[in-house]
């Protein structure tokens, strides 16, 4: 078990890959943000693909672990103590019985992940463990961590052992700065704004709102300008250019409410009546995920097959070849 | 219109749009959903989910198992197998929900909107307004003489989107602009061509005008209804609202606060198109409730 003594801002369970099977009735596939930091985690301490482990946001929790045990840390950077003494990310570190783990703010990045041998053992719920808090399904009581908490713990069956860690060049890349380049492919609803409009979204600096979270993340940027098919339409569409007739949200789009582009990310709405004119491809999610209020976007339009060429390229280094032995 | 040959758009790198049409119409969404069925059952390697929608369908897939060029190609044929849907007759279970229309709790929660967000017309005055009928006891028999389809869901979890099978009960309302931060659990709402019961406490966008105790979102799984899930409607499946007084509301809602309330829900039923359109040519349009 792991007693909670601190939760942090947003502490949650999540596995890899999240609840799939069930985003018709409304359930989204929530499931860890920055999937390539969070896989590494559990390769670390020789967990299975699919062992869930915390997702912490920008603060980290204080966790005391009530017996010994192997753990990682990957992701945001967040100055983690244990029992006072800077423990390493990156790399897996053994943990003695009753030793306290303390994490700071994230300084670079936003989003940190712990991984522990076993992986937590919260009861799943249609097939996975990750939390998605809006509803409160998954995770411990469907929500985010509170303090005084314990959370239980698979038994180890991997061979994981202390004192590996991640190839530098193998990790995700987090700058130290506020720029991000994102990529984008165009669609589905492209056809809805005019070639200036989407000219516009490609040249402009989009700045990432305080409000936004697991479900959206919404960016501040110039106005958009529309094509026919978004002014001359049946009115089951409904009034505003970016209304659209009802339809489904794929992961990742670039939702248009009115003027406000919302990128819908892991517990994002499964469907809606706004156009979805840019899609964000799941490679770039770790980019998202570690990204902070504030900060800034500029968009780079890629294909469908320049942006799965990307997906499988992370996906080949979420691999035993990517660790190595602590020096 | 419903068009000859579906659209198809990337969504990123795992998710394609395919729209079948662009209007709201019970054929296009009947359509919709057979073709869903049939994409089921065909088990296609690759395909992870589906999410079909009033006209349309978004794709999941997984790209190291199938191509974009291959979902097309394999969806597409599906698509062009369907032939005839006048044959189709699909399980389609009746759902029955008890509704108390102008309740005490849409009112407040309309009153917090007014006190807090805006002031705004009492939203079954709207909607009786904007229809040009005659009373809200007018508005509560047209909203609960027909069956309505189970159009879609999402959005939320257990939400569904209804609309109205005898068209002559067809009724528009506005969106709440800005939306409500809150709606109780089991309000009854009304946003564009589409009606629908709210699963949670959750903001919303709808007109609210009634409220029923029977929930269709039960994550604890308390009631029977629920055994086997957490989101009680299906597309396809139908719903009919009746109307009750305050009497049989509150014994409603104490049974379901017990756990001992069973939904009332007519499993058997089935839906043959064809059967609907011969009804329809049959209807006066005419005719007001």
């Amino acid at each position: 078990m792991i007693e909670v003594v601190k939760a942090g801002l947003e502490t949650g369970v999540q596995d890899f890959p999240g609840r799939y099977g069930f985003w018709e009735q409304g359930f989204p596939p929530s499931g860890p943000f920055d999937m390539w930091s969070f896989r590494l985690a559990n390769l670390l301490v020789g967990n299975a693909d699919d062992a869930a482990g915390l997702e912490i946001q920008f603060l980290g929790p204080t966790l005391r672990f009530e017996s010994e045990t192997l753990i990682a840390l990957t992701g945001a950077t967040m100055a983690p103590t244990l029992d006072g003494v800077p423990m390493p990310q990156w790399e897996s570190v053994a943990v003695p019985a009753g030793a306290v783990l303390e994490t700071g703010f994230a300084s670079t990045g936003a989003r940190t992940y712990l991984a522990v041998a076993g992986g937590i053992d919260t009861a799943p719920v249609l097939g996975s463990r990750s939390t998605f808090h809006m509803a409160g399904v998954g995770g411990m009581e469907g929500h985010a961590l509170k303090d005084g908490q314990r959370l239980p713990l698979g038994d180890r069956a991997g061979a994981g052992r202390p004192g590996r860690r991640v190839r530098a060049d193998c990790r995700p890349p987090i700058p130290a700065g506020k720029e991000w380049r994102i990529e984008v492919v165009a669609g589905p609803n492209d056809d809805w704004i005019d070639e200036a409009g989407q000219h516009m979204f490609l040249e402009s600096a989009w700045t990432l709102q305080a409000r936004s979270n697991r479900t959206g993340y919404r960016l501040s940027g110039p106005e958009w300008t529309f094509a026919a098919r978004a002014t001359d339409k049946g009115p089951e569409h409904g009034e505003h250019p970016s209304n659209i007739l009802d339809h489904g949200y794929p992961v990742g789009a670039v939702n248009l409410c009115g003027q406000t582009p919302i990128i819908l990310v892991n517990d994002g709405p499964s469907a809606g009546g706004f156009i979805n004119p840019f899609t964000v491809p799941s490679a770039a999610f770790w980019k998202l995920a570690q990204s902070k209020p504030n900060d800034v976007y500029r968009f780079d339009l890629v294909s469908v097959a320049d942006a799965q060429a990307e997906r499988q390229r992370i996906d080949a280094l979420c691999a035993e070849a990517s660790l190595e032995d602590a020096g | 219109m419903i068009y000859d040959e579906p659209r198809f758009r990337p969504g990123g790198d795992r998710f394609i749009e395919m729209e079948l049409g662009d209007e709201l119409n019970f054929d296009l969404n009947f359509l919709v959903h057979a073709l869903t069925a049939r994409v089921r059952e065909a088990r296609l390697d690759g395909i992870v989910e589906l999410l079909p929608n009033m006209a349309s369908i978004v794709i999941s897939y997984a790209p190291e198992r199938i191509g974009y060029d291959d979902v097309l190609r394999e969806i597409g044929a599906l698509h062009g197998s369907l032939g005839s849907l006048e044959d189709v007759e699909l399980p389609s279970p009746l759902y029955t929900f008890p509704v108390l229309y102008f309740d005490h709790l849409t009112r407040a929660c309309w009153e917090d909107y007014c006190a807090r967000i805006g002031e705004k017309e009492y939203d079954p005055d709207l909607m009786v307004r904007l229809n040009a009928l005659e009373s809200r006891a007018q508005l509560a028999r047209i909203h609960s003489g027909t069956e309505y389809w189970v159009a879609a869901l999402g959005f939320y979890p257990g939400l569904a989107s209804l609309i109205a099978l005898d068209p002559r009960c067809r009724l528009t309302a506005p969106k709440y602009n800005p939306p409500r931060t809150w709606t109780p659990k089991g309000t009854l709402g009304y946003g564009g061509s589409v009606t629908c019961l709210y699963p949670a406490r959750t903001p919303g966008g709808y007109q609210i005008i009634g409220h029923s105790p029977v929930p269709v979102f039960d994550l604890e799984q308390r009631l029977r209804a629920f055994r086997d899930r957490l989101a009680l409607l299906r597309p396809g499946d139908r719903v009919r609202f009746v109307p009750v007084g305050r009497e049989e509301y509150d014994h409603v809602t104490a049974q379901v606060e017990s756990g001992a309330y069973e939904h009332q829900v007519a499993a058997y039923a089935k839906f043959s198109i064809r059967a609907y359109h011969e009804w329809l040519a049959t209807l006066d349009m005419s005719v007001r409730f």
